[in-house]
């Protein structure tokens, strides 16, 4: 059956028309990727409207395409005008630079490349292997612990979003609340119609997607009617000849960092809201820490373009390994692709893999060719990249505008959708003026139905409301929204408050009364060591008489 | 107006949001089937979205959100109605011609009506030189034509066609 599935998946992922599909989906993630200010969940978001018409696999292959490639073209901008393309990037830029300032931009091309394949192709192979095991245990869930789930993706995503909490919270909120308005899934009854026909049946996905992140953000891109007009890159790069083999031979040199990266990655891709925006920075971090010579970074270091670049392209498969066992986003750009499953009349869940063995193969497959897509394309292409990010923001923003409209239109055949589009165009840019952190809204959008429908689930199941408490699973993820939801004020306070002493290890020792409920013999056992842990922190702390410093 | 003034102002529309989708949520049909009444969910939520807006408020009164915070695209606030209406120019120009066009979509149609708005917004966005027009106009109607073209053609979407022309 697994074997059988394979195949089928290589043959739909292999199919010609696919192939020109992701080709096309790479090279627009590259050019989005490459252009400052045009990030990576803009292009997924974009893409979207493209796959009504496509079959799943062609649909969620051209996403995958445009993020792999998304996520290595922001190398290109940052190492050879120092401007980084996306924030997923912003540490290579630390070392990338300086390296093309010493006169080898082939070799800093190269080598930023190369990790970000290596990078990704490890990234795929964990997603292979940790993706079953994860939905293994994604199928032990009933609804309390799905809703308890749903509650700290929101709430990790409210806390590392934004500067304020309060802010990430009501943003988070409002996601859930626009979310039930119109029809309510569960009993088919209308909601919050206003009296108002046109409110009868629920709010599309896509527009308010669409609305609150796109259509926001470009106009938030030419607010400044100086920059509007200029250049999306003013610099005078030239293209380069790539040096491969010199990279090739470089990067395996430095394999354990590679490795590590990778790792660092892909962990932080699994956990919802840490993106590639944090992996890049905690990889070059570690780098420079374990690294023999860390007076060299920043001056144009190999190993410090090697692990950001690597990690941020293993964050793909960490997300996607959420996405696919547990059925969450881990962003917004996998929040995307589960509204492009859905479209489709995919459930996504923990059995996503066991009922969709195709499609899930499909997107394994699909993930490691476009890798290989990245290469051929970051090769080729380099010159054509350079030459259209020297046009201006204001035209990108006109014709985009334009295109969210007929993209919206698409979905249901529909103005009101346009009508939707620029009322939560509106509410998006005022939101992002004051200060909201937009993930928030966009996963509570994505996330209430889930919600709604496992807390009725739930209620339904038995009136014992303690459930949420006592069934393991559900603790534990109720004790990890807590802490972090805390998270914000134990960083603020760090080094400089006595209670952040006991942060880490407390929290160790909640998880650990979860852990040890689940029985068997692991979980205890990561239960117990989780309590040593905890109790030697502490101790270390009683010992140096609860002293706070950094570090 | 400040930033502090500001939040408070915000705190109380999330406030007086709460209190008119919670009044409206009594308009929900109460079913005799179903685990869940259809609305204990968005009161729930409607209760933690009070809950958190009135602590957004008293932050705000307080003056936890100082002046020198930046809004999320790091662009300076401006002080003066007439100021902070220039800083915002952009996004005003583009909010209301894409209503134009909505509201013209009967009448011109995807094609035509989107050919106007790119073009229009391009003009304001950019600079209103002549040499530019042309530029702006080759744009407009090759990058429409060409979304068009491919909605129509390539994905058989049956894009507004607007009472001016007709392709049927």
């Amino acid at each position: 059956m697994g074997f059988e599935s394979l195949i089928g998946a290589f043959g739909e992922v292999f199919a010609p028309g696919n192939l020109v599909l992701m080709f096309v989906g790479v090279t627009a993630g590259l050019i989005a990727g490459s252009i400052p200010g045009f990030t990576i969940t803009m292009a997924v978001v974009l893409t979207l409207p493209f796959t009504f018409g496509l079959s799943p696999v062609e649909g969620l292959s051209t996403m995958i395409g445009v993020f792999v490639g998304g996520l290595s073209g922001g190398l290109m901008s940052g190492m050879l005008t120092g401007i980084p393309g996306t924030p997923s990037s912003v540490a290579t830029v630390f070392d990338g630079f300086p390296l093309v300032r010493r006169g080898k931009p082939g070799l800093a091309l190269g080598l930023g490349v190369w990790s970000s394949f290596f990078g990704g192709i490890i990234s795929a192979v964990i997603l292979v292997l940790l993706a079953p095991q994860l939905a293994r245990i994604g199928l032990e869930f009933g609804p309390w612990d799905f809703f308890s789930l749903v509650l700290f993706a929101l709430t990790i995503t409210a806390s590392l979003s934004g500067e304020n909490l309060t802010k990430g919270i009501i943003a988070g909120l409002l996601g859930l609340m626009i979310a039930t308005i119109g029809s309510d899934e569960v009993n088919g009854v209308a909601r919050f119609n206003f009296g108002t026909e046109i409110l009868q049946n629920e709010l599309k996905f896509l527009p308010v997607l669409v609305g609150l992140f796109a259509f926001s953000q470009l106009l938030s891109d030419v607010r400044d009617r100086r920059k509007a007009r200029q250049p999306l890159m003013e610099s005078s790069a030239k293209a380069v000849r790539v040096e491969h083999i010199a990279a090739i031979k470089m990067i395996l040199r430095h394999w354990v960092n590679l490795v590590r990266s990778a790792c660092i990655g892909v962990f932080t891709g699994i956990l919802p809201a840490a993106g590639g925006s944090i992996s890049n920075i905690l990889a070059y971090d570690q780098a420079k820490k374990a690294s023999k010579a860390p007076e060299e970074f920043g001056k144009g270091s190999p190993e410090g373009i090697i692990a950001p670049e690597a990690s941020n392209n293993a964050t793909a498969g960490g997300a996607l390994i959420t996405m696919m066992a547990l059925g969450i986003p881990g962003d917004i750009v996998t929040a995307v692709m589960l509204g492009a499953l859905l479209i489709h009349n995919v459930q996504p869940s923990p059995t996503f893999i066991t009922d969709n063995p195709q499609l899930a193969y499909g997107i394994f497959v699909a993930f490691f060719l476009a890798h290989f897509i990245m290469i051929v394309m970051q090769a080729f292409c380099l010159r054509a990249f350079l030459m259209i990010v020297r046009m201006p923001m204001y035209f990108l923003a006109a014709v985009i505008l334009l295109y969210c409209a007929i993209g919206v239109f698409a979905l249901d055949n529909a103005v009101f959708s346009i009508w939707v589009l620029f009322v939560f165009g509106i509410i998006g840019y005022i939101m992002k003026t004051l200060g909201f952190p937009l993930a928030p809204i966009i996963l509570g959008v994505v996330l209430g139905h889930i919600a709604e429908l496992n807390l009725s689930r739930a209620i339904g199941t038995s009136d014992d409301l303690t459930l949420f408490i006592t069934r393991p699973w559900s603790l534990f993820f109720l004790i990890v929204a807590a802490f972090s939801a805390a998270f914000p004020w134990y960083q603020r306070n760090f080094g400089k408050k006595q209670w952040t002493l006991v942060y880490v290890p407390l929290a160790s020792l909640a998880l650990s009364v979860p852990l040890i409920m689940m029985g068997g013999i692991v979980r205890p056992g990561i239960g117990l060591l989780l309590i040593v842990y905890a109790l030697y922190k502490l101790y270390r702390h009683h010992q140096a008489g609860w002293a706070v410093h950094q570090g | 107006m400040t930033r502090v003034n500001r939040d408070v102002v915000v705190a109380l529309l999330l406030l007086l949001f709460c209190g008119v989708f919670f009044w409206e949520s009594f308009n929900i049909r109460l079913t005799d089937y179903g685990q869940m009444n259809s609305a204990v969910w968005p009161r729930a939520l409607l209760a933690a979205l009070a809950l958190a807006s009135v602590i957004y408020l008293a932050q705000a009164l307080r003056g936890d959100f100082a002046a020198e915070t930046k809004s999320e695209d790091g662009a300076p606030e401006e002080r003066g109605l007439l100021a902070w209406l220039a800083s915002y120019r952009n996004a005003f120009f583009c909010y209301g011609l894409f209503l134009l066009f909505l509201l013209t979509l009967p009448v011109f149609g995807m094609l035509i009506g989107g050919i106007l708005f790119v073009f229009l917004a391009l003009t304001v966005l950019g600079s209103l030189e002549l040499r530019l027009v042309p530029i702006h106009a080759a744009v407009a109607v090759g990058t429409v034509g060409a979304m068009w073209a491919v909605f129509t053609f390539g994905l058989r979407v049956f894009l507004p066609e607007g009472m001016l022309i007709s392709f049927n």
